[in-house]
């Protein structure tokens, strides 16, 4: 069992707040028994619950006391009372009243655990469902995670050079990054400010080799760390804006960001 | 004085009065806060407090301190016959979310009288987030269970599990629960 999605689970809370069935709660106390970390943190959770009851305390009237302490000894009297008052019954019709009562207590239990049961069942869908949606939503992060960690790669390996293109007169406001590799020659693009596009139109990365505008890719305005097209030696990279596909050459006036690799 | 809590136990069971003093000194106003907050009358919390106290000396030989804190347990049992008696016929009109709001804070500094050390229920919810508050007015302050909340606020039950746990753990270090 994973103990941290045991935790994260919410099940601690409801155990503390009173809120598990009888069943539920041995479950939980097993786990607290055999799990000291289960059991620390449930320490933790009552401890919250009862430090909000402090910080929320209204003190009671004053006569309450007293009634309170009249009242606990009168109910200790109460009880030795009501002791005397039992009193044994034996009955010529009680085989027959115990019978017919067994017979209503097994169908009130059959027509209970039918009940069960068809809640049971529902319950099951549902957490069928649930588990289903968490199970995406692993994978889902899993694979930002494998994402994330290729761009740490790429971001902390000292062989790739940083090259901060900044906006152009057409948008000073745009900023993106290309980190290159000049001995594999691997080429990464990361967009920190570039506007949406229409969909007719597409970015397109340019390298400058010896004074030449060498494609190095289309792409759209994503937040990931892109590999584009490799190239040996530039003297500088742009982004131009061209039609979905992007263009053999350049359009420059619509060039949005530029950056020199030369230090 | 700080009785240990196997000792207070222990005074307790005997219907020792020195237990009966320390346990109304120290967890009275607690208990009456959570129970006026779930039935929010004040004849009605007066009354529940007094069956709470009734109810901790006959059940106290069945508490096990292996099970949890009797702070706790005191806790869950005056809450339950708060939402007990909430439910019960007397006060079958159930409250809807935003009634609950209204009560929970009703009953604030300003208009009870509360121990020293006491914060208000406003100052504490205030610092939550929207999502996180009005959760918590319901499940914390208000007696409703995870799964009534959900309900009320059509919500998955796991997000208002997510956000109750939250809020807690934002408590747990804002009050230096340790």
């Amino acid at each position: 069992m994973n103990i941290e999605e045991y935790i994260s689970s919410g099940i601690l809370e409801q155990y503390a707040l009173g809120e598990l069935s009888q069943a539920e709660m041995a479950e939980v106390q097993e786990l607290i028994e055999a799990h000291p970390q289960i059991k620390a943190e449930l320490d933790l959770i009552t401890s919250t619950l009862e430090t909000l009851a402090l910080k929320t305390a209204i003190n009671p009237p004053t006569r309450l006391k007293n009634a309170i302490k009249a009242e606990l000894d009168l109910e200790k009297e109460a009880k030795e009372i009501q002791l005397q008052q039992i009193k044994k019954e034996k009955s010529f019709s009680y085989a027959v009243a115990a019978s017919i009562s067994v017979a209503i207590l097994a169908s009130a239990l059959a027509f209970f655990f039918y009940g069960q049961w068809r809640s049971a069942e529902n319950q099951l869908e549902v957490l069928i469902a649930q588990n289903q949606e968490v199970a995406d939503n692993y994978e889902f992060v899993n694979q930002q995670l494998k994402n994330l960690e290729n761009d740490v790669d790429v971001l902390a390996n000292p062989a790739y050079t940083r090259v901060a293109m900044s906006g152009t007169d057409n948008s000073p406001e745009s900023l993106a990054t290309v980190y290159w590799n000049a001995n594999t020659e691997e080429v990464y693009l990361k967009i920190q400010n570039l506007r949406t596009l229409s969909q007719s139109e597409q970015y397109q990365l340019w390298a400058i080799v010896d004074g030449v505008p060498v494609d190095m890719g289309v792409f759209d305005s994503e937040s990931n760390l892109l590999k584009m097209k490799s190239v040996g030696s530039a003297a500088a990279f742009a982004v131009t804006i061209e039609p979905r596909g992007g263009s053999e050459n350049p359009s420059l006036q619509t060039m949005q960001v530029l950056g020199t690799t030369e230090v | 004085m700080r009785i240990q809590e196997s000792e207070l136990v222990r005074l307790l069971v005997s219907k020792d009065e020195k237990g009966f003093e320390y346990l109304y000194s120290n967890y009275s106003a607690a208990l009456y806060g959570v129970i006026s907050r779930v039935v929010t009358d004040q004849d009605i919390a007066d009354e529940l407090l007094q069956d709470a106290f009734l109810k901790i000396y006959n059940k106290i030989d069945s508490f096990d301190s292996s099970k949890g804190k009797l702070f706790t347990w005191m806790l869950n049992l005056s809450r339950n016959l708060a939402i007990d008696k909430l439910r019960s016929k007397e006060m079958s009109q159930r409250r809807k979310s935003e009634q609950v709001g209204d009560s929970v804070y009703k009953l604030d500094r300003e208009t009870t009288s509360s121990p020293e050390n006491a914060i208000g229920v406003r100052e504490l919810l205030d610092q939550l987030d929207e999502n996180q508050k009005q959760v918590m007015e319901l499940v914390y302050f208000g007696g409703f269970t995870q799964a009534e909340a959900a309900e009320e606020l059509s919500l998955p039950l796991g997000t208002v599990k997510t956000r109750v746990r939250s809020a807690l753990i934002y408590f747990r270090k804002t009050l230096d629960v340790r």
